[in-house]
């Protein structure tokens, strides 16, 4: 890649939001520090470029296991080689817990992995059972585990 | 150097701990993630989940180095300058020496591991 189109701003350049971006800068700094524009797109530019550096790697990492796919683990090694070992335990976490959220459960099905209110939790149980009831009223011959034991965390 | 009482909180917090759900889109990551080499295998479903949660650690990590140098020069403003140094002064962000260098109009030698002094000012 020619050294220029790092920072370059053309418009086949895909960068992140900016906005989401700062909200996660200003989360780690009290709240009456300013930051200055041209820090906040060097950060949002340095960050796209961590995203270059790990997925080269991670890339790499795959071929080297003969893979086809660049999956979690080949991110998880690449981090580690680069020197990004510490993340690797937050990222980790990070990573069961949406496969904790996102298991085959029409409860978080459709809402992916947006956190719900307690009421829409709450109103997707309901209908659950409702469907449970139906199902049973109905005879039908495949019966789905009971909800019970399944709570609401998270 | 770091404030007590709300940021605690968030810096001692487990994997959810911050105020809200700021996630980078999945797709944009996955973007940048195939046009980051010109042999991109392709990109399972759970990568950019990973990636979202390590560029989130970066961010937080080049953001408290950078206001690490702020506080050094006494100022309450976060600069370019500031993150360039913080870049310069951490190994594993070698791989940035020549954006930040660029942005500031300053010429740099190509990075040599460990061998860089904070010289920027």
């Amino acid at each position: 890649m020619d050294p220029m189109d790092i920072v370059g701003k053309s418009k086949d350049d895909v960068s992140l939001p900016k906005a989401t971006m700062f909200k996660i800068i200003k989360e780690m700094l009290p709240p009456d520090v300013r930051v200055a524009r041209d820090a906040q797109d060097l950060l949002v530019e340095c960050c796209v470029e961590f995203i270059n550096l790990i997925s080269s790697e991670s890339n790499e990492v795959c071929g080297r296991e003969e893979k086809r796919t660049i999956a979690p683990e080949h991110v998880l090694k690449a981090l580690e080689v680069l020197g990004f070992g510490d993340y690797i335990e937050e990222v980790y976490a990070a990573y069961e817990q949406h496969k904790l959220d996102t298991l085959d459960s029409p409860k978080v099905g459709k809402f992916g992995g947006i956190e719900m209110t307690e009421e829409e939790a709450l109103a997707e149980q309901q209908r659950m059972f409702a469907e449970a009831r139906a199902r049973m009223n109905n005879g039908a011959s495949v019966q789905r585990q009971s909800d019970s034991d399944r709570s609401l965390d998270g | 150097m770091r404030q007590a009482g709300t940021y605690s909180a968030i810096l001692s917090g487990g994997v959810s701990g911050r105020t809200g759900p700021h996630s980078l889109p999945l797709a944009r990551i996955k973007k940048i993630m195939k046009r980051s080499g010109d042999d991109v295998k392709m990109i399972s479903g759970e990568a950019p989940i990973v990636f979202s949660k390590a560029c989130e650690l970066f961010i937080e990590e080049l953001t408290q180095r950078a206001w690490m140098m702020t506080l050094q020069g006494k100022r309450r403003t976060l600069h370019k300058e500031d993150v360039a140094a913080a870049v310069m002064a951490t190994d594993i962000f070698d791989f940035l020496v020549e954006m930040v260098s660029d942005s500031n109009g300053t010429q740099m030698a190509p990075a040599t591991k460990s061998n860089i002094s904070v010289a920027e000012r």
